[in-house]
Order: structure tokens, then sequence, then C-alpha cells
């Protein structure tokens, strides 16, 4: 079996991080009590009527930017008809003349090599019920029904499980930090439909379609259990069919869910109750105004700080991180990010904390950093103050302040003591003659000269060895 | 006279999931194929491009903020459902999946 | 027997004002004349005990003096959501349905204190243009009880025509307004697209569908359609027009007006006798210095074959939610989630209403979106376009509203395609969202009444009471 190439294509489904619903105002919200976030609109009650929620539409707007799309200025919807009974109007609302975006791409990597996987369009459209079943019957809960979804359909630009991987990963990071939907496959935020087809020759061959695979590195798993299983049905003589398949976790291979009608007739047409809204150069502006700054710019930035590939890949997998070191250009990003990767990640770690949730906000953090930067303090002292950072507000000058003397050592300290007795022979004289107000004399002024933070019975011994070295 | 077969109707009769007896089919195949035929005739009306008139008004949709929200009861909905089991709306077992 | 209901909205109010009467006389009185006409089979469902309490709940309170409506009478078409109100489209479908959600024009009904006496008959799911296609039967024309009423908004036209309420909605997706209330003898507005919201109104064909008013008089219908006006956010197609009171050109000359009249509206598919009481409205009109022309417009004889691609697309896919799942009809033989599909829509839904789902789904599978359905979408811009041409010299088209007067009962049961013919002359209003009015200009031969079509300007409707007033007292 040589010479066979493998081909992929992508669908992703992602749900917007909205509050309400697309179509209707209830809100975007599902997984705990069934049929609580459910409006008229979403049971579909005869007479309802659809409304546009903006802020899905800015989504889509932004998605649409950060993949390069062209965006069409009209947007308009059409139907989707067909019948299930977790689709409550018996069609969807969706995007099939004039998708919201067009003709995008996203950069990957792979093996050092860097390619552009085309985005062939991204719409808008709506999700359908949850449904749970049992061995008779199944279960309906409406509340995920109408919430946003963007679907993002790739060219089939992708000849290896890896490539399908990075693009993956690329689109979830994307979306992530464009902060459009949260991405999550395991609680199905995200939803992947691979398509995959095998060659010999130039022309793709027959592909076939498996839906809903549960994580990146599943998708990888089964294009290669999917395309091993295309060339072996080729080996034998067999022709590949135009399919439904889902991929099975533990066997490790796609099974077939039905053979594909001839083109599914949808029956599409442009829906009748949403008139074209013209997107206008002021929300286009407004949008690309509070887009967020997009993973590969960070990476330039934290390039041209010096900050270690490793850690930079550490920082860009962890967005709270990377967006608290958002417009920290001016300080030292090697240490700020070493700081956070380091013992500030563990102390998150360690008591469960967001680091939105602690006292250290930027301000201080940058203070924090610059006086490590300039050596004002140490590692070891930031270790010490490191709680006192995260769960007082304390002034961050004075924190350092009592940590500095505190930690006046022994030499300091004795430096200091022989500077003050060399100051004062009257009292030299005055303990040689076995009187005890010349050591409670000097004992002042030592606790005078370190604003009485040095350690008295330290400072005591120190003092007589000094006076009796006299 | 021209009609459609038999599988076309039963396509149209699974599009719809519109039960239809044979002799319905049968009915179906003359009258979808006479409207056929009729609507047929528009095909000679010199309009090929132009704009498509989907719904009779000039203005845009008005978009609705994200902030308001209304819902409704379960209480309320179940009224009308043919069959509920607890929170949840109950169907015979979906198989498609 | 009171005989209130027989006055006009104007001396009911100054009763109501005088405290001569209350609203539950007039509740009470409606009651009765539906009691004794009760074979008109106008109504489907009555609002009986709720409508006498919130009757005598009015009498307590102070008459409106500036609100005309104010406990007056009204019946709604029951493909309109009324809270409370078994809503039933005349289907077996939506037999026990009981919508927990007022339609947009409901809550402005009640915002005016009108008291909603029941849920008239229609066509199954507005599909009709005779009634006949209600799972309840059809109901009967008060001018001849043998003859039908027209449709689909025959239970609305019937209980008006026949005196039982003085008010009602009804619906016109193509014709389904204007020619029963020309089958009746009395006023129906289709005001232009998007002037009334249609949140709550069950939709048959999305773009074509509009609310309007049915009255025994003008100027009641321009009243009634002041409250039902306005954008409504929850209706996206609703239209951004300010609050005018459509009553304001009642009166007023119509000296130097300009009308249009289609050679097709005059053509051979007319009968005669129709022709012939139009042409002594045109006579009225010129004698009144009122410009008439008799013009070619292009497209009209498409319309009925638009209709059935756009009307039966349209309504292919917004029936498809009445699939015993939610709401509505779910037959007992429902074992799998296919057999509930089919056996839920194919006892549910009555022959017409299947008939024309199959038609949809038919002209919008495979291919055939694209060959026909975008086609007939750009004829129907194209029939626009026509329709603004003909206005940028004229104030109004005019025309016949039916080809023939109402038909007997018993007529033309199985002719699909007559019943698409009943309404060529008032669809091409529904394609280019225009509004048209139906007011009575005379009887046939057969005693039964002929209706004048007034086509307007979009959002014209003020002008069109104007003429409509104006020859309303003429004719008369």
């Amino acid at each position: 079996m040589s010479n066979y190439q493998t081909t992929v294509g992508i669908e992703v489904h992602c749900e917007l991080k909205t509050k309400t619903k697309m179509f209707s105002n209830s809100i975007n919200n599902y997984g705990g009590v069934a049929n609580v976030n459910i409006s008229e609109i979403d049971f579909a009650l005869p007479g309802t009527l659809p409304c546009i929620n903006e802020e899905g539409l800015r989504l889509g707007i932004k998605a649409a930017l950060a993949l390069n799309c062209t965006i069409n200025k009209k947007v308009v919807f059409d139907r989707k008809n067909y019948f299930y009974p977790d689709l409550p109007k018996g069609y969807q609302i969706t995007q099939a003349r004039n998708p919201i975006g067009v003709n995008g791409y996203v950069e990957i990597e792979v093996d050092g090599k860097k390619k552009p996987i085309r985005i062939h369009d991204i719409h808008l459209e709506e999700d359908t019920c949850k449904s749970t079943h049992a061995e008779k019957k199944s279960y309906l809960d409406f509340n995920r029904s109408g919430v946003p979804l963007l679907e993002i359909v790739t060219e089939p630009d992708m000849k290896s499980e890896k490539e399908a991987m990075a693009y993956l990963e690329k689109l979830r990071e994307l979306l992530l930090y464009t902060n459009v939907s949260d991405c999550k496959m395991e609680e199905g935020s995200m939803r992947c439909d691979v398509n995959v087809s095998v060659s010999q020759t130039e022309n793709l061959g027959t592909r076939t379609e498996t839906k809903n695979i549960g994580s990146i590195s599943s998708v990888g798993r089964a294009i290669l259990a999917e395309s091993a299983r295309q060339m072996q049905e080729i080996e034998q003589g067999n022709i590949i069919q135009e399919e439904t398949r889902r991929f099975d976790e533990k066997q490790n291979r796609t099974i077939l869910m039905r053979v594909k009608e001839t083109g599914n007739d949808y029956r599409y047409f442009p829906e009748p109750d949403i008139p074209p809204y013209d997107l206008t150069e002021e929300m286009m502006e407004d949008v690309k105004r509070k887009m967020e700054v997009l993973p590969e710019e960070r990476r330039k930035i934290y390039r041209k700080a010096g900050i270690s590939p490793v850690n930079i890949e550490k920082i860009i997998a962890n967005k709270p991180i990377s967006d608290y070191l958002l417009g920290m250009e001016d300080i030292n990003l090697v240490i700020a990010s070493n700081l956070l990767l380091g013992e500030i990640s563990a102390y998150l770690n360690k008591t469960g904390k967001m680091l939105g949730d602690t006292c250290l906000d930027q301000e201080k953090f940058k203070i924090l950093v610059t006086k490590l930067d300039q050596k004002e303090i140490n590692n070891q002292i930031f270790k010490e103050i490191l709680v006192e950072l995260m769960e007082t507000d304390h002034d961050i000058e004075k924190i350092i302040d009592s940590k500095k003397v505190d930690t006046l050592s022994s030499e300091e300290l004795i430096k200091l003591i022989e500077t003050i007795v060399l100051a004062n022979p009257a009292s030299i004289e005055d303990f040689q003659q076995g009187k005890d107000r010349a050591v409670k004399f000097l004992m002042g002024q030592i606790m005078k000269e370190t604003k009485g933070k040095a350690n008295p019975q330290e400072a005591n011994q120190i003092l007589l060895a000094v006076l009796k070295k006299q | 006279m021209s009609k459609l077969t038999k599988e076309e109707v039963l396509h149209v009769s699974h599009l719809a999931r519109i039960g239809v007896t044979e002799e319905e089919i049968e009915n179906y195949q003359i009258t979808l194929k006479q409207l056929l035929d009729d609507v047929d005739k528009i095909k000679d009306i010199p309009i090929n491009h132009g704009e498509l008139l989907v719904t009779p008004v000039e203005h845009g949709a008005i978009l609705r903020n994200d902030s308001d929200s209304e819902m409704i009861a379960f209480e309320e909905v179940k009224k009308n459902i043919p069959a509920t089991v607890g929170n949840f709306v109950e169907v015979p077992v979906m198989v498609n999946e | 027997m009171n005989k209130y209901l027989n006055l006009s909205i104007q001396e009911i109010h100054e009763l109501l004002l005088e405290k001569k009467i209350t609203p539950l006389d007039l509740v009470k009185e409606a009651y009765q004349r539906i009691e004794e006409k009760e074979k008109l089979n106008s109504f489907i469902t009555l609002n009986q005990s709720e409508a006498i309490s919130y009757a005598k709940q009015l009498g307590e309170e102070e008459v409106e003096k500036e609100n005309l409506l104010w406990g007056i009478p009204i019946a709604i078409k029951d493909n309109i959501s009324t809270k409370g109100i078994r809503t039933t489209c005349a289907s077996k479908m939506l037999e026990n349905y009981v919508p927990i959600y007022d339609a947009t024009v409901i809550e402005k009904i009640k915002e005016k204190k009108m008291i909603i006496i029941g849920k008239t008959n229609m066509d199954e799911f507005a599909m009709g243009s005779t009634s006949r296609t209600s799972y309840f039967g059809a109901p009967k024309n008060p001018m001849n009880e043998a003859k039908i009423t027209g449709g689909s908004s025959g239970g609305s036209a019937a209980c008006v025509s026949g005196g039982l309420v003085p008010l009602a909605l009804g619906s016109d997706t193509g014709g389904s307004i204007r020619q029963p209330a020309s089958y009746t003898g009395i006023v129906g507005m289709k005001p232009t697209y998007g002037r009334v919201s249609r949140y709550g109104l069950i939709a048959f064909a999305s773009s074509l569908d509009q609310i309007g008013p049915m009255t025994r008089t003008v100027y009641e219908n321009a009243l009634l359609l002041n409250c039902l006006v306005g954008k409504d956010s929850k209706d996206l197609t609703s239209r951004d027009s300010s609050i005018e009171d459509f009553t304001r050109l009642i009166g007023k000359e119509i000296k130097g007006m300009k009308v249009a009249i289609p050679n097709y509206f005059v053509s051979e598919i007319v009968s005669s006798e129709i022709i012939e009481k139009l042409h002594q409205v045109v006579d009225i009109l010129r004698q009144n210095e009122v410009e008439v022309d008799y013009i070619d417009m292009q497209y009209l004889d498409q319309a009925v074959t638009l209709y059935q691609i756009i009307a039966m697309g349209e309504a292919s896919s917004n029936l498809a939610r009445f699939d015993g799942v939610k709401f509505g009809y779910r037959s007992p033989k429902a074992d799998s989630v296919e057999e509930m599909y089919l056996n839920s829509r194919s006892e549910g839904f009555g022959r017409e209403v299947k008939r024309r789902i199959m038609v949809g789904s038919y002209l919008l599978s495979g291919e055939n979106a694209k060959i026909y359905y975008d086609k007939a979408l750009m004829i129907r811009n194209a029939m626009k376009q026509e329709f603004d041409k003909v206005f940028e010299k004229y104030d109004f088209v005019l025309g016949p509203v039916t080809t023939t007067t109402a038909y007997g009962l018993e007529e033309n049961l199985d002719d699909s395609r007559k019943s698409f013919m009943d309404d060529v002359l008032v669809i091409p209003v529904n394609m280019a969202g225009l509004p048209g009015l139906s007011i009575p200009m005379g009887k046939g031969k057969d005693d039964m009444p002929i209706g004048l079509h007034i086509i307007g300007n979009k959002l014209e409707e003020a002008k069109m009471y104007q003429l409509a007033s104006f020859l309303e007292n003429k004719i008369k």
C-alpha cells in the first residue's frame, strides 16, 4: 500500500460566547436543569419569529477577521429544511448563500514548515436541542436550542493527520483568543467533522465524513484509521462510497453510520422572516478596534523580548497569563514570564485561585518585575513576599522595604555596630570602666539607625563583642 | 400523459413527512407534473438576473441587544406538549445519531 | 332584543359615554346574535365567560373619551395567537392548542380595551379561498347561506357581514381578507406589508402574510387599523412608520386624483356584470374629476404561478414545526420518530394543507429551488417595480376583487386550481407588499355582493380610505 495521498477537509462548529441566543432572547447556557433557558421562539411556538442577536453577529465578524476572510457586508440568512426531533422549527436558520466570511486562511506549522489552510467559508447558524436516549424513548432539552453557532469549513488542504491537528489547534487558539468561543470539545462547544479521502493520482478520491469527533488527538487517530481503511478497501478492489461515519475511540476505527443520499435535499431558500442587514462601516471599525491581540502577534512580542520558545508556547497555552502580560512591553518580559510561569503559577495551583482573584494587580506586578530587573530585590525576597503580595493590598514598596531591613545580614549589622561604637569613644570608656549606661546608650543608637528592626538579642551580642575588642 | 415516477412522489412525501396512499401517489404523479408544467412557463419570461425579492420591505433588519433576556417557564409550555417526562420533552427514540 | 350593534362605532361610543349602555350590553348582544345565527358557523371558539367578566370589569371603569374602540366587541381570526384562548388554525393539528402568549396585535387590542368575543372560522392554516378546508366545517355567507363566504378569513367576514360583531381581524396572504370581504359585502384592508406586526400570526407564507381589519364601513376600518400598526422589535419585517390617523383624509376632496385600471383586471377572466359595475365606478370617478386610464401592466398574469411557488414553498417550511413533538397533535401510532412524523402530519393536517405542503416541498427540492424559486423571486421583483412605475403617475390602481360573485358551497369542490384562480386579481398586491382594500360596489344578478379593489402605493392607506369613503357614499 504505497503512494496513497490522504486529503482532509474539516468542518468545525463552535458555540459563540454570547449572553443570549442567536435568534431569541433566552439565556445561552445549557448543561444544567433541562428546559429552563427557553423562550417561545426556542420552542418554535406557532406565530413566533426570529430576532438577531447583535453580539452573535459581531463575534461572527470577529472570527471572520481573525481567519483572514473576506466579509460579506450584506448579512442574510437562509433556511435549511429537514425533520429531526431536536430541530424545533423543522428548519435551521443558517447562511447558505452568503456566509458572513469567505476565502480565508489559517497558517499552520508542521515539522518546521509553514502552510496556509484555506477557509472556504464561515457562517452563522443556530444549535439544536440536546437529546438523551433511553431504549425506546429520547428526551429533549431545549436549553441548547438556538444557541449561536459558527460553522467553519476548510478547503481539502490538509494532507496528513498532523496537519489536521495543527489546523485545529491553531483554529482553537484563534477562537479562544478572540473570545469568540470557549472551544471546549469535551463539553461540545466545539465539534468537529472530518472529510477524508485517499488517492493515488492527482484527483481527489471519494470522501467520507466522520462526524463529531471528541478531541483533537482523536481527530488525528480517526484520520489515520479512516485513511488506512480506505486504502485497504481500494487495495481489495472495493469502491469508496460517500458516507457518514463515526469514530469509535476504544476500537480505534471508524464505523459506518449511514450512506449519504444523493445530495442531501435540504430545500434551502432565503429566510423571509429576516430582511438583509447591511453591515455599517461603523460596526466594522468598532469590531476591528475592539479586536484582541491575536496569538501570532503575541508570539512576536514574546520572541522580541527574548522569551524562550518553550516558554512562549507555555504562555500562549495559558491565556489568562498571556492576557495579563498585555501592555507590559515596557518591562522585562523574560523576568515577568518566569515569575508567572514559575512561582506565581505554583501559588495559583496550590490555592486553586485564578490570577484575577489575587491582589497582585498588573501595576504592582510591573513594579515587582522592575525591582527584580534592577536588582533592588533578589529572588529570595520575591519568594518571601509572594504570599503577602497575593493576599493583601499592602503597598508593594512597603512590603519590600520591610523585607530589606528584616533581612539585614549579620555582617551588615556588625559593620553598622562597629561604626556606631567607633563614633562614640566616650561610651567605650564608660564600658571599660564598667558603666552599664554605655551599652544602653549604644543599643539605643543601633535601634535608631536600623529603625528598630534589628534583632535586639543579636545586636546586643554583637555590640558586646565589638566593645570587648576595643 | 407524462407524469412523475412513483419514486419521485415518494421522495417528496418523505421530504414533507406527509404520508401518501397508493391512490394519492397516483394522483400526485399526475398533479405534481401538471403543476410543474404550469410553473415551467415562467422560464419563458425574459428575466434571468436581478434582485431576488425575498421580502417586500425596503428596510434592513434591526439587531437585538445581547444583554436583554426574557424566558418562559417549562410548566407553561408543558401544557401543549404531547408527552413529557420530568423537565423533558419525550419522543420515540431517535435512531439516526 | 337590543340593536346597539347595528349602530356605528361613534354612536355606540356616545351611548357608552352617556352611560346609557355598558360594554356588557354589547357583549351580551353579540353572543345573542351569534347564538341566533349559529348556522353561519363563523366561530370556532367563543370566549364567552372571559368576555363577559371583562365587560363587567370595564363597566366599573371610566369610559376613555378619546378611545372610540373602548369596550367594542371584536372577533379574531383563529390563526392569531391569543393567550389562554384556544387557537386552532381550523386544523385538527391544533384542535387542543391553547397559546401561552398574545400576538402583538392582540396586545394592542387589549390596550385599547376592546373585548375579544371569539376566534373565527377559516380555511385550515389559511390555505384556501372558500373557508371550506376548515376542520370545523365551512362558514356560510350571511348574504345567502347556500354560498361560500370566501376565504381564508371567511369566519371573520361572515360575523361582520352578519352583524354578529362590528369588527374583526383577518389575515391576507393572497387575498384572504379582501376576497371574503368582497363576497360578503364588507370592507377589508390588507395593509402595506410590514405595517402590522406578524408576531403571533401563525405563518402560512411569511413574505406575503399580513393582518388587517374587516369592518362594516370604511371609517371603522381606518379606526381599527389605527390601533394595529407600528414597529415591533419581535418582527424584523415590521416597518418603522410613524403613527398616523388613518381616518384623517376621510371626507376630503378627491378631485384631481389619478387612477389606473390594468387591462388584465377587466379582461375576459372577469365576469361581465362585475366589469360593468367597475365601469359604473369609473363613471362616478370621472364625474368627480378623477382621471381614469386603462393601462397595460406586465406580469399580472404570472401572479398565480408565483404564488404557487413562493407561498407553497414558504408554507412547506413554516408548517414543518407541526411535527407532533412539542405542541399540537401527536398520532397514537408513534413508535418511531418517522412513524410519529408521518402519522401525526397525515392525520393532523387536512387534504388541502397536505397537498400544498407536498407542492411546496416539491418545488424547493433538488434543482427546483434554483430553477423555479429563484426565478419566481426575480419576477416578483419585476412585478413590484412594475407597480412602482405605475405609482409614479397614478394615485391608485383599481380593479374588481374577484372574477365572480360568491358561488355555492357545493360548487368547485375538487378543483384546487380554481381556488388559486379565485384570487388571481388580489395576489399581485401581496407579491408587491402593497396595501389593498376591498369595498362593496353593488350586487350581481344573484343579489350577491361585488367588491371594488383599491390598490394604493405602499404606506398610503389613509389616501385609500379617502377614496373608498367617497365611493362608499356615492355607491349607496
